[in-house]
């Protein structure tokens, strides 16, 4: 029998989910398994980090890389996988856009340390305890990864061959991807996103879409909308304009606004930026309007989107053109 | 990738500013850059040979000019480039006169600024797609406006000179206002007669098969430009099929309603089906259907059951959208009185026997509502008739203007009364005579020779009051001395101004033609170009542009068509610029966004497919649906996203 070829999957700064959406292949997996050695995968195997060391280089055909890059280890475990691997393929929307993550880019680190152990209302640290990179115990030095002062994602820090987005990946879309690979189809050139659409989540949804020209936005819970039309003609900031096919438009589906997961769609660099630009040209500035009607009324609507950064980045503020806010 | 660059130094203008020595260190630096040439006047018959030799000799795949404003000269370079066989839009022009060597005195920040500009282009060039403008046969198609005279005499020159014109008439009937007209200024002849001849031409004369003739119909939509403007074109349902009708009038008779009769200024009635006026043309009846009871539910079918042909009367006739592909467009919708109502102190309905001069018009039409008779006065007909010139003319608080008309037709009703009327007196309330040209003082000699005729002249239309007294409308006024004065009479006759009519503003907006401070459409230039709107290819004839005769209206139509005959001649060509939008149907997701926002209607929704489209023709580049699609699926040529960041990478490295 030869050898089969490896796999791998590795999660860095990220929830967990993209493993579960992993396992949702279900019976699926088996086939996995059956075509490939399943070698490391701290949320399901027992395989350690020294384990890999001691592979030869690019000997793992295919590691999925999950999580954002938030810590120092997390930098480590990319440089090592990327070494051991063929194939690295950044895995759902931390690895390639930053995702929830990614939103503390907002922040510096320390801003961070201060919040989370000194000044939360339900934290009690009366010895302003924060973490440290070396702690002396009587035993010796303890050492912490590095908490970056910002996230970033996998491509960021090392070369990447292909992307899987979403939050996570849909499981059929994983198991086409993987199922291509089993096949011997021909893989596209590098740095394509594979397991996703090339078009946006609109091109899935079978709402009925009509000429758009908006007044006012509606948060979820302030408007019950019409299930047969467009949610964004409805006044619902539904991203996926802006947002990259392949889930199926699963929100929509059931009426609720697409909040971005699968990132740009090809020829857009920048989510948030293009969302905003799509947003202003159809905001309802019909009439005679003075500029400064215009400006009013733009505000008002403006005003009616609570959170700029959690509206229109939500997945991709790390991996975007801003990236960070300035740090003084 | 080589990059032939050239620093035009532009005399001084810009070397004294910018140092192409350290420019030229800093940019001949870049990988791709394969030399760097310093050119005194890149302009110049001298430059531009050079260049031209240079570029054939060096055989760059991209070129950047650092030199003045693109609006000076971009189209001179882009010349020399094809003339040496390069794709003229593998080039790339940096403005380094005006946006940095005139606004900054340092010439070492000059010479930095200059080298980024440089390098942000060095960064786009390489990016540059060689384009090719697409051409295109013009269409020599026209679309007239209005079937006034003005529109009449554009549409039947046009198509004499062989040329297809669609003819737009809001009307049920065609013929304008002068086909309202018993008679006609100056030489006193019979209106329809004088235009039936016309009217004939355009429906079955020798050419009427190039005239496409749209009643009931009213232009919705324009996009485009001289040479291919493609509107969209709105017709109301007639529920009359002209090719069954035979115009007998059996259906009109049994129809059981009826409602005011505009064409006859609501003086009398017409039923839900009927003809404008008796002889009005094309002699075919329609049906009104906010008249008609069918349409509030009722099964009436008694105008068909009149009906001696069959299939005349088509009572599920549908509102048509006819879109046309057309060349260019004459605007012929005339104009409408200035509304007497508004000068209160004259009474104007709410006094009887007061009418406008339209309302007189339809009064004495042998076609009209009384069949030309003046009713109410006996056999003799009224003892004396007051004409009030100049009501609403030339007066502050009304029209300031002269309509130049309106003198005219009241010596015309002069004659008219007198010859119909002969115990008639009649009374001319005037502020000034307007009676310029041969004829029309002839008109006025007429007037002034008629024994029957007083002459009064106000002061001021504001001071005129009408009232009833004994039975008679007692008109009291000022002479100009302030004296007051009485004169009394049977029936008054208002010569009102000539305005704007109510559709030339929404017209003018969706032919993006601007209106003067009348509200007349405006011309290019009042004396030399009269006839051209200030949007090339749609030109202004008749009373849109400004009060006038028919004789004027008609010669406007002739100009106009004049105009598109050597403007517009059949098989010439346009180029389109290649800089323009296109979408990528894989990327498109139909989300719409796109839809609303090209300020030149040149994107489209296919239905079917489910995406956007872009016209080639009608798309001016400007990149606006590009920065709204959200799925980046709109590319705008020559500035694709890639070159844009491409320019500020380099800008900023
Ligand atoms: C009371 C009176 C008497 C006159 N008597 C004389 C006279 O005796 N001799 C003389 O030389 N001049 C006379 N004139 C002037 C004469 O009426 C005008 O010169 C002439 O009507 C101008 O022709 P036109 O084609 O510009 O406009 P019109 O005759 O007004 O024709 C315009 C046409 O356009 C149509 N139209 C309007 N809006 C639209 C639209 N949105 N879409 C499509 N179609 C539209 C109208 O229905 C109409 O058929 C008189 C004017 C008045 C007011
Ligand atoms: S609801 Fe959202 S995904 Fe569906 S068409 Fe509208 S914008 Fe697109
Ligand atoms: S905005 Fe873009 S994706 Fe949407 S319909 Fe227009 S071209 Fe298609
Ligand atoms: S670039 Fe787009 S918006 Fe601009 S003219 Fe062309 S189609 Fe219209």
């Amino acid at each position: 029998m030869t050898k089969k070829p490896g796999l791998s999957m590795y999660w860095a700064s990220s929830c967990g989910g993209c493993e579960i959406a992993l396992v949702n292949i279900n019976e699926k997996i088996l086939e996995v398994i059956d075509k490939f050695d399943f070698m490391f995968c701290p949320c399901l195997l027992d395989t350690k980090k020294k384990d890999i060391e001691a592979l030869p280089d690019k000997s793992i055909e295919i590691t999925l890389f999950n999580g954002a890059v938030r810590t120092e280890e997390n930098a480590e475990m990319a440089n090592l996988l990327r070494k051991k691997s063929k194939i690295l393929i950044a895995f759902g929307s931390c690895s390639n856009d930053g995702c929830i993550p990614g939103l503390s880019n907002l922040y510096s680190a320390k801003d961070h340390f201060d919040t989370i152990y000194l000044n939360n209302p339900t934290v009690s640290n009366p010895g302003g305890i924060v973490p440290q990179r070396e702690t002396e115990v009587p035993e010796g030095t303890l050492h912490l990864p590095e908490f970056y002062d910002t996230v970033r994602t996998l491509s960021q820090v090392v070369d990447v061959e292909y992307f899987i987005p979403g939050c996570p990946p849909e499981s059929n879309q994983i198991w086409d991807v993987i199922n291509s690979v089993i096949e011997g189809v021909k893989l596209p050139p590098k740095g394509s996103v594979i397991g996703a659409g090339t078009s946006t989540v609109c091109d899935e949804c079978e709402k009925i879409k009509e000429d758009k020209k908006i007044d006012r936005f509606y948060r979820t819970y302030e408007i019950i909308p019409d299930t047969k039309k467009c949610l964004l003609e409805q006044g619902i900031i539904c991203m996926g304009i802006a947002t990259r096919a392949g889930c199926g438009s699963l929100c929509p589906k059931v009426n609720m606004p697409c909040s971005g997961c699968y990132g740009a769609p090809d020829g857009v660099l920048d989510q948030g930026a293009k969302m905003i630009a799509a947003l202003g040209s159809i905001l309802n500035l019909e009439g005679d309007l003075t500029e400064e009607e215009i400006t009013g009324h733009t505000n008002k609507i403006m005003d009616s989107i609570p959170d700029y950064a959690g509206t229109f980045y939500k997945f991709s503020l790390a991996g975007s053109i801003l990236k960070n806010s300035v740090r003084k | 990738m080589k990059i032939g660059v050239y620093f035009c130094k532009c005399g001084t203008n810009i070397s004294d500013r910018i140092d192409p020595q350290k420019v030229m260190e800093e940019i001949t630096k870049l990988k791709d850059v394969a030399y760097f040439e310093t050119v005194d006047f890149l302009c110049a018959e001298e430059g531009k040979e050079f260049l031209e030799k240079d570029l054939k000799k060096k055989k760059p795949m991209r070129v950047v000019l650092g030199a003045c404003s693109p609006r000076d000269h971009e189209k001179t370079f882009m010349n020399v480039l094809s003339k040496a066989a390069i794709n003229p839009y593998l080039m790339q022009m940096v403005n380094i006169r005006e946006h940095v060597a005139w606004v900054i005195s340092d010439i070492c920040k000059a010479s930095d600024k200059a080298s980024a500009y440089l390098k942000g282009a060095v960064a786009r060039v390489q990016l540059h797609e060689p384009l090719k403008p697409e051409e295109l046969n013009v269409c020599p198609d026209v679309l007239v406006i209005g079937a006034g005279p003005a529109g009449l005499k554009a549409s039947l020159s046009l198509t004499e000179a062989g040329r297809k014109v669609v003819l737009v008439e809001k009307n049920p009937v065609i013929g304008g206002m002068p086909v309202r007209y018993e008679e006609i200024f100056p030489n006193m002849e019979c209106g329809p007669c004088m235009l039936e001849p016309m009217l004939g031409d355009v429906l079955h004369g020798d050419n009427s098969e190039n005239i496409e003739l749209l009643t009931l119909s009213e232009v919705v939509e324009v996009a485009g430009y001289l040479g291919n403007f493609i509107v969209k074109i709105k017709q109301l349902p007639r529920y009359v099929n002209p090719k069954k009708c035979i115009g007998c009038r059996e259906c009109i008779e049994p129809c059981p309603v009826s409602a005011k009769n505009e064409f006859n200024c609501s003086l009398d009635e017409r039923k839900a089906i009927s003809f404008a006026f008796s002889g009005g043309l094309p002699n075919f009846p329609f049906i009104d259907d906010k008249v008609c009871i069918r349409t509030k539910g009722e099964n009436c079918r008694l105008c068909e059951d009149a009906c001696i042909v069959d299939d005349a009367i088509i009572f599920d006739d549908k509102e048509k959208v006819i879109e046309k592909n057309v060349g260019a467009i004459i605007v012929a919708v005339g104009a409408e009185l200035y509304d007497c109502s508004n000068l209160t102190n004259l009474g104007y309905g709410k006094l009887p026997n007061i009418y406008t001069s339209l309302e007189f018009e339809r009064i004495i039409a042998s076609n009209g509502p009384t069949e030309g008779e003046i009713q109410g006065f006996g056999k003799k007909g009224p003892r004396s008739i007051a004409i009030i010139h100049c009501a609403g003319s030339l007066d502050k608080n009304h029209i300031k203007y002269c309509s130049g008309t309106c003198c005219q037709s009241a010596f015309k009703f002069n004659q008219f009364i007198s010859k119909k009327l002969p115990n008639t007196k009649i009374f001319h309330f005037f502020k000034e005579i307007s009676v310029p040209g041969k004829e029309t003082f002839q008109l006025y000699n007429k007037a002034l020779n008629n024994p029957d005729s007083m002459f009064i002249r106000y002061r001021n239309i504001n001071e005129i009051d009408v009232s009833i007294e004994n039975g008679r409308l007692a008109i009291h006024y000022s002479f100009s001395s302030g004296k007051r004065c009485k004169s009394t009479a049977d029936m008054i006759i208002l010569c009102p101004p000539v305005i704007p009519s109510s559709d030339t503003a929404e017209l003018g907006s969706i032919l993006e033609i601007p209106a003067d401070r009348y509200g007349f459409f405006e011309e290019l230039h009042n004396r030399v170009d009269s006839i051209q709107s200030k949007l090339k290819g749609v030109y202004l004839t008749g009373s849109c542009q400004s009060p006038m005769d028919i004789q004027n209206a008609m010669n406007q139509g002739l100009a106009a068509s004049g105009y598109i005959l050597s403007g517009l001649p059949e098989g010439k060509k346009l180029e389109i610029e290649p800089i323009i939008a296109s979408v990528d149907e894989e990327r498109c997701s139909g989300c719409r966004v796109c839809n609303l926002v090209c300020p030149y209607k040149a994107i489209d929704f296919d239905e079917e497919k489910a995406k956007a489209t872009t016209n080639s023709v009608l798309c001016q580049g400007c990149g606006t649906c590009v920065a709204a699609c959200p799925a980046g699926a709109i590319k705008g040529n020559h500035f694709t996203v890639e070159e844009l960041l491409a320019e500020i990478q380099g800008v900023l490295t």
